[in-house]
């Protein structure tokens, strides 16, 4: 049956072609550059402003794409609500690090932040909450001292103030440029959550994706809850390390947010998009158990 | 010179309907079809076709990124969405605009203001064009009821918000019956739909709908083309149209056309559209809303007054003036249109897609027919069971129904169950023949036949 028709077709092309014999010239369209964002899972074009109201997550195939510590403040904070606080730390080059500054500078002028950690307060569903957020397009979020001086600010003015402490982590873990300042930063930060804790206070925190190394090793490990990110790479060393290490195979889901979750090292996997409104929750529950303690 | 090429985003007979408009306009066209619809006619006639996804029309036919690759990919500068899919969706729109290609219909803006009812409602109230006065959201309190049912004085409809086919609906004529029903009306609807909410309407006795064809250029020429009575439909799909509408007079028809312009002219309406308004039987008109798109029962109109519709959007999108203005519009003879449906009305109208073995079509003066079914065409299961409209028109209203008779003699689809005979019956109807008809029409015709 189709056979009339491609006949047909056929037949109509050649007489158009002996009649009209010029090909036609097409108006060009020009795409605006960045309208359209690709998956880099599933390839799939996503729409950006979509994209945005999607909290970052692929329509499709639901993959969580890396954001900014600014763009995750956004998402997850009442509007406008964001109060940056300790702005002005800026990092030295302590050890004489070589390329250390260079590469500092470059960072800076990529991401406009002066170093790897957002701090300050906002409201969160109407609460008012003091908020850390690491950003993994500086150096990876790495810590060194000024993440580490400027997370120990936040937890000690949360402590103060009385508010409950949200962090969000994303990091490869401790700058290795900075050497013994990085590390002793796990040490701080750790003491001063212990000193939260003993204030009675609410501490959240959110690992994302990458939460590994000395960061996994301190404060983002020590949450009164512990939620992962959907899709969030959790763990200490790299899994290359750890296989030549034991010399063993790794389960596939080896260091995944769900693996963690089995073997109990979060509370909970949530996916992006309902992560705001669990924060909330969390929070409006906690606020009435510390009015309930007064009232005792 | 260079040249247009539009990407039909559509299929069946309306994506048939444009390639003719674009072929007469010399436009290259590209059609687009799902898996399901590979043997589909408007495949077949198209300058070029692409596949665009799967046979659910999600995957394909209603799949944004999909039907922009398609447009880009074969060069198109313009995209006719044609009715139902993604025509009137406000996001395809913007999508679209910010990829610089042409929307053959209104701006996403323009969508934007006319998809949400509540504000049409209002800009057209602001202009003072009646709508029908109701309580604009849920009621769930007999209190409020109460206030709302004096403001707008009875009788007065109970609606379920997520109601449809008939339930949930009570008709209450005074305050008594109001305190009867309001409980057991939100009960009913708890237990028909899930939801308890309902609201509150004016209730219209026998309604008719009828609807204001608008074209308009981005020059600011607004121009209607005068009504169409859609009045003939079962369970709000429309059966039949006609134009002239049997039961409007000069003086309405000059009102309601004066209505529609100044309310396209109000949120600055381009490319066509339709306001369709509820008239009751003393001849008091409410506006409903604005259909931001071509619609199918467009023919009856462009029999009436001489104008390609479809073409005219086409020109009117690529920034052309209208060739036109309201005082050279002439409005002569009356055009009917029936349409055939795949589906079976002793089965309460299930679709009834399949084979279509043999196919007889009607012919002579007068006698359109929109469709794009033929011989050995098996009719996929995945889209609605549109099969063809069969257009007739006369100097007469008599005589186009005696056209419609005969046409629909004629036409023969052999081998899947249709509606014709309802249509034909329809067709014989004393009081459809008298032009004596509203929304209810066929529901009690049906009931009449189902008696004998």
């Amino acid at each position: 049956m189709n056979n009339i028709f491609e006949d047909r077709k056929a037949k109509v092309e050649t007489y158009k072609k002996d009649i009209r014999g010029k090909k036609e010239k097409l108006f060009k369209v020009d795409i605006p550059e960045g309208l359209f964002v690709k998956c880099e899972k599933c390839n799939e074009h996503l729409f950006r402003e979509d994209l945005f109201s999607n909290y970052y997550v692929c329509h499709k195939c639901h993959s969580h794409f890396r954001i900014s510590a600014r763009e995750r403040l956004v998402l997850m904070t009442d509007d406008d609500s964001f109060q940056e606080m300790f702005s002005t730390l800026k990092t030295v080059n302590p050890l004489n690090f070589p390329n250390y500054d260079s590469k500092i500078k470059k960072y800076q002028e990529q991401t406009k932040e002066l170093d790897a950690f957002v701090a300050g307060t906002a409201v969160i569903g109407g609460e008012k909450v003091a908020i850390g957020v690491l950003d993994s397009f500086f150096m990876m979020g790495s810590m060194g001292s000024v993440v580490g001086e400027k997370a120990t600010r936040l937890i000690e003015h949360s402590i103060k103030a009385r508010l409950p402490l949200v962090i969000f982590a994303a990091s490869g873990g401790a700058r290795m440029q900075e050497g013994i300042f990085s590390l002793m930063q796990m040490a701080k930060t750790s003491a001063a959550i212990r000193r939260h804790n003993e204030a009675g206070l609410l501490y959240i925190s959110i690992l994302t994706n990458p939460t590994t190394g000395g960061v996994a090793a301190s404060f983002a490990s020590l949450g009164d809850i512990i939620i992962a990110e959907r899709g969030a790479l959790i763990g200490f060393a790299g899994q290359r390390v750890i296989r030549q290490t034991i010399g063993q195979e790794l389960p596939d889901d080896f260091q995944t947010a769900e693996f963690q979750l089995k073997k109990g090292f979060v509370d909970m996997v949530i996916d992006r998009n309902n992560l705001k409104s669990i924060i909330e929750k969390l929070l409006i529950l906690h606020k009435r158990k510390e009015t309930d303690d007064k009232h005792e | 010179m260079m040249q247009n090429k539009i990407l039909i985003a559509n299929r069946g007979e309306i994506a048939l309907r444009i390639i003719r408009a674009c072929k007469e306009l010399g436009i290259s066209c590209v059609a687009v079809y799902s898996k399901a619809d590979e043997s589909s006619l408007h495949v077949k006639y198209a300058d070029e076709a692409i596949c665009v996804g799967e046979a659910h029309a999600v995957d394909s036919y209603l799949n944004v990124n999909n039907i922009i690759s398609a447009a880009i990919s074969t060069g198109c500068n313009a995209i006719h969405p044609g009715y139902g899919f993604l025509a009137e969706n406000e996001k395809f729109a913007k999508i679209v605009e910010k990829c610089k290609l042409k929307l053959i219909g209104p701006t996403s803006e323009i969508m934007k203001k006319l998809g949400n009812k509540t504000l049409a409602r209002k800009i057209a109230k602001d202009i003072g064009i009646p709508v029908a006065e109701g309580s604009d959201g849920p009621v769930d309190d007999i209190a409020v009821a109460e206030t709302v049912a004096d403001r707008i004085g009875y009788p007065v409809l109970i609606k379920a918000v997520s109601g449809g086919g008939g339930k949930g609906i009570s008709i209450i004529y005074n305050q008594e019956e109001l305190r009867k029903l309001f409980e057991l009306t939100r009960h009913e609807a708890e237990v028909n739909f899930g939801n308890s909410q309902v609201y509150i309407e004016k209730y219209i006795e026998n309604p008719r709908h009828i609807e204001v064809q608008i074209i308009a250029d981005v020059f600011g020429n607004t121009v209607h083309l005068g009504e169409r009575d859609c009045s003939i439909q079962r369970r709000n799909q429309k059966m039949i149209e006609e134009a002239p509408s049997p039961f409007v007079n000069n003086k309405l028809r000059t009102a309601l056309g004066d209505a529609a312009v100044r309310l396209a002219q109000a949120v600055g309406y381009q490319n066509v559209g339709t306001v369709e308004f509820i008239v009751d039987k003393d001849g008091n008109y409410y506006f409903i809303e604005v259909n931001a798109r071509i619609q199918v029962e467009h023919p009856v109109t462009e029999m009436i007054t001489g104008i390609d519709i479809v073409k005219e959007q086409i020109l009117i999108a690529f920034k052309s003036e209208l060739s036109f203005r309201q005082e050279d519009i002439n409005f002569s003879g009356y055009a009917l249109e029936c349409r055939l449906n795949a589906e079976d009305p002793n089965l309460n109208f299930r679709p009834s897609p399949g084979l279509i073995r043999n196919l007889v079509l009607p012919g002579g003066p007068g006698v359109r027919l929109d469709s794009h079914i033929y011989s050995n065409y098996r009719i996929p299961p995945y889209y609605d069971s549109l099969l063809a409209k069969v257009i007739t028109y006369a100097s007469t209203r008599k005589d186009a129904i005696r056209k419609m008779r005969f046409a629909l003699e004629q036409l023969i689809v052999d081998g899947i169950k249709t509606n014709i005979e309802i249509l034909y019956l329809i067709m014989h109807n004393t009081n459809f023949v008298r032009g004596v008809y509203d929304t209810g029409f066929v529901r009690d015709f049906l009931e009449i036949i189902k008696g004998e």
